[in-house]
């Protein structure tokens, strides 16, 4: 077997997060001033008194134009999302061997298909167990967007559905890219799908981790800011279509990004709900991921990311960073998931945006330096040139990934 | 008792509600229309959940090994199946009421 | 560009097995339960299901005395528990002492229901609020990644952590993903496997599905009439054979390959052809570089279900055509049950104590196998060979997603 590896590189972006229907429009949306938030369900039986109002949601997108009715009708919300984000990054990305028998499906979830599991308990207990729904169940599995993805495409390749909460989508784009690199795989399809039901909005808020308003301010994410309490909770899907550069360039395909290189790694100081103190050997595992593919750190022209407004996670982040660039100072660092919330892909869309454009928005929600994080994300406006893009994420219990892009 | 042509109408709301046909009127889904395969297309899993909601509707039980494909052939197969099972369960109710 | 060591294909071998299943505690419990020819799938008691249509599963009893002292062991799961059990009796045997030493270990894990059943504690207590408190405490271990970040805590790892979660196929697929990073060289040593528990949304939901039998499950019988769900873990610690002999530890069996598929036609049935799930087989015998006439035994899927084991035998016809007939088929969920995300892992334990033993492991008597299947089936009691050497094991998921790993026995001379 040849040990040589392909380049892999980004052809297809397919975007479901909030309102947003494709890359374009979430590409608008991240030049904005304000969050992708709404208000979520304000009546529901599981939110208690103060609790987190906001959300990303996806209720009433429609999505018919990529999953028609006859596709979607036994297909639970992270499904069709994740559907029609699929659909939506095989057009973008125009003549990929999606269907090789070889092609592979990654798709990452943090809860999976809770309302279908809600629901299902639901009428267990108050129905009894015959009156279950057998799609209920076929959709409560966390595989269940991975697989129709796989029955929509004809990716007949391995099918993989990695759970592994905030770091989960780099992981499934590094692990997809890891087996189109080596040939394993022609094509791949990699990326996460997520629905924010008001059960799992409010459990989240249960463990505080979701922004709050208070007297002083209204409730945002605020990433990297000294008065940050908490992130904004997403729902949606994004689908990349990966490919070698070989096979991209004989077709003529519109690459987005080059895929350089992923790493993870874990921080077993880290409880089972929070983060950790390793920012150390956090930054030794980031540093390696960097000298292994050759990258010296001023070729990373700016980093996205995916500090969320997490009180502890934007710390433990910023420390990282800070360990990794010890003595120089940091490229310019775009936050999204200010915009976009945490969960749902929309921050893996913004990052492939981000490796490629010459400018981005502002940071939403961060006005005041954190004194103990020292970092000061970008205010908006042109960025210097793009060459390598660092992409970063660091779970609650103590995963990390982190993704390498390259402009081409 | 319903009759026979309600039962069928009955049904057929509940097939379109049940399996999510949204867009199919009751009315464009013809009493012989095939259930499975060619026509509506149903598979293993929607006759499952129809029967879920055969059982919720009439308070009926559906045994497994009742669950087979000439059950779920057409509109007017499964109304005479219904038809039956309810007669058979108001049998035994009467018999067992004795 | 990503980065490669250049190296050729390195060997990989299994140096430790952990395993926590209905059996009891232990691979020692596995291994004498699977030779025994009784199937441990009976009456349970981890949740109510007197409402259930069925009232039978694999359930794991209680831990040893001593796994209670384990620092927070009363606020894990139970997926949690059976999956750190597992990892420690695995990182005992394979002799890595905790926490570990370098940084080269990765933990590649699976599962299907994380800490579902104590969630549902929590939703139920959120329905009827005056039967019981819905502590925040039952929700912490909910995440599925929970079983694997419960390992890499207690392991100290700081190598990748990572959690599959495709259905049945799930801690199979977890094990190529174990193989890979030490192929590729990002790791030198994985604990990889699965961990899974009995609860109600998978017990209703199956049922719902009219997939369980109401008697112990009967692998490739003629009467087979469903499967049973059964729960517990499995851990199997993967090494590169440099590292193994490097620090002077035994391997116990090599993995040669690994090949994964998706059927990519239904969310729940198989394709009946058996197509996909020969060409994951066949992807592994290739990764292998093996022949089909290389495999000595296959411990199947073996669900039980008509159309599970109807594709499984066609699957096995395909991959290895007029010998079909003749390769010897162990079906592990007889003795145990489906155990889901950790049905693939417990299943490559016991392919390895077979490989080991020399001897394949029958599924419990009940009923004549089906003849039209033309699947060798070990029944009733053990089958002592010579010449087991090469084995395949399979599983075909919920999905449409396939998966088959090849391992083999290791000897004296397997080293050079």
């Amino acid at each position: 077997m040849s040990d040589r590896l392909e380049r892999v590189v980004v052809t297809g972006v397919g975007v479901v997060v909030g309102a947003c229907c494709g890359i374009d429009a979430l590409a608008t949306a991240l030049h904005a001033s304000s969050s992708l938030a709404a208000g979520v369900e304000s009546r529901s039986p599981y939110h208690g008194e103060g609790s987190a109002t906001q959300g990303v949601l996806s209720i009433g997108v429609d999505l018919s134009p990529w999953v028609p009715a006859a596709t979607g009708r036994r297909m639970g919300r992270p499904s069709r999302f994740a559907a029609a984000a699929a659909r939506m990054a095989v057009l973008d990305a125009g003549g990929a061997a999606v269907d090789d028998p070889t092609s592979t499906v990654v798709m990452a979830t943090a809860y999976g298909a809770i309302e279908a599991t809600e629901h299902l308990l639901r009428v267990e207990r108050r129905e009894g167990p015959a009156m279950v729904s057998p799609f209920g169940f076929t959709e409560s599995v966390a595989n269940a967007a991975a697989a129709h993805i796989a029955i929509a495409t004809g990716a007949h390749g391995p099918n993989l559905t990695i759970v592994q909460r905030e770091a989960g989508a780099l992981t499934a784009v590094g692990r997809g890219a890891l087996e189109v690199a080596s040939r394993r795989s022609r094509c791949a399809l990699v990326g996460c799908a997520e629905e924010m039901p008001p059960i799992l909005h409010a459990f989240l808020d249960r463990f505080n981790a979701l922004a709050r308003g208070t007297a002083t301010m209204t409730e945002a994410a605020r990433p990297f800011d000294r008065r940050r309490n908490g992130f904004i909770a997403a729902e949606g899907a994004v689908v990349l279509v990966l490919e070698s550069e070989r096979e991209a360039r004989a077709r003529g395909a519109r690459i987005r990004a080059v895929i350089r290189g992923f790493a993870s790694a874990f921080d077993p100081t880290a409880g089972r709900l929070g983060w950790g103190r390793g920012h150390v050997a956090l930054g030794g595992a980031l540093t390696r991921l960097l000298e292994r593919t050759s990258t010296d750190r001023s070729r990373v022209s700016r980093v996205v990311s995916g500090a969320s407004g997490s009180i502890a996670g934007d710390r433990l982040e910023a420390h990282v960073l800070h360990e990794v660039w010890r003595g120089s100072t940091l490229p310019p660092i775009l936050a999204p998931k200010g915009h976009t919330g945490e969960y749902g892909g929309g921050f893996l869309a913004a990052a492939v945006l981000g490796a490629t454009q010459p400018n981005a928005g502002p940071t939403v929600g961060f006005d005041e330096v954190d004194p103990d994080l020292d970092v000061t994300p970008h205010g908006g406006g042109e960025l210097p040139a793009s060459d390598v893009t660092l992409v970063t994420s660091l779970a609650a219990g103590g995963a990390a990934s982190w993704l390498l892009l390259e402009a081409v | 008792m319903l009759n026979e042509v309600e039962l069928r109408q009955e049904l057929k709301a509940l097939i379109v509600q049940t399996l999510r046909f949204e867009g199919l009127t009751a009315d464009r889904l013809a009493d012989d229309t095939p259930l499975f395969g060619e026509g509506l297309g149903l598979d293993s899993v929607d006759a499952l959940e129809l029967v879920v909601a055969l059982e919720k509707a009439y308070g009926i039980t559906i045994r497994s090994h009742e669950v087979d494909k000439s059950v779920f052939t057409s509109v007017d197969s499964l109304g005479k199946f219904v038809a039956r099972t309810l007669v058979a369960a108001s049998t035994e109710s009467a018999v067992n009421a004795q | 560009m990503l980065s490669s060591p250049g190296r050729q294909q390195r060997r990989v071998v299994v140096t430790g097995l952990g395993a926590v299943t209905p059996a009891g505690w232990g691979v020692k419990a596995f291994a004498q339960a699977i030779l025994s020819g009784r199937t441990t799938i009976g009456g349970f008691t981890r949740f109510d299901h007197v409402a259930q249509r069925t009232h039978i599963a694999g359930e794991v009893p209680p831990e040893p005395p001593t796994l209670r002292r384990v620092r927070g062991w009363h606020r894990l799961s139970n997926t949690d528990r059976f999956a750190v059990g597992s990892a420690l009796e695995a990182s005992q045997q394979a002799g890595l002492a905790w926490p570990l030493a370098d940084a080269d270990a990765a933990v590649f894990f699976a599962s299907s229901t994380g800490g579902l059943l104590e969630t549902e504690r929590f939703v139920h207590a959120l329905f009827d609020p005056g039967v019981a408190t819905a502590t925040r405490g039952l929700l912490a271990s909910y995440s599925l990644s929970s079983p694997a970040e419960a390992i890499a805590r207690r392991l100290g790892v700081t190598a990748a952590v990572e959690t599959v979660s495709s259905a049945c196929a799930a801690s199979a697929l977890a094990i190529e993903q174990a193989l890979r990073a030490i192929r590729r060289g990002e790791v030198e040593v994985a604990f990889t496997g699965g961990s899974d528990c009995l609860c109600v949304t998978t017990y209703a939901g199956f049922n719902a599905l009219r997939a369980v039998d109401e008697h112990p499950c009967r692998p490739f019988r003629a009467d087979r009439a469903g499967l049973s769900l059964g729960e517990g873990a499995a851990v199997l610690v993967l090494e590169s054979l440099d590292h193994a002999v490097a620090r002077g530890a035994a391997p116990l069996a090599e993995l040669m390959g690994a090949g994964a598929s998706c059927d990519a036609s239904h969310m729940t049935a198989p394709n009946p052809d058996g197509y996909w799930a020969a060409e994951a087989m066949r992807r592994a015998l290739a990764d292998a570089g093996l022949d089909s006439s290389a495999i000595d035994f296959l411990n199947a899927h073996g669900t039980a279900t008509p159309l599970n084991d109807a594709a499984e035998a066609a699957a096995i016809g395909l991959v290895f055509g007029d010998r079909a007939h003749a390769v010897p088929v162990e079906a592990t969920k007889g003795v145990v049950g489906h155990l889901l995300g950790a049905a693939g892992a417990v299943e490559a334990v016991a392919t390895i104590v077979s490989l080991r033993a020399g001897t394949l492991h029958p599924t419990p008597e009940s009923g004549p196998v089906d003849d039209a299947l033309g699947v060798d089936l070990v029944l009733g009691r053990p089958r002592t060979s010579s010449t087991l050497r090469t084995a395949m094991s399979a599983n075909l998921g919920f999905g449409g997603a396939n998966a088959a790993l090849v391992l083999r026995r290791w000897s004296e001379e397997s080293e050079s």
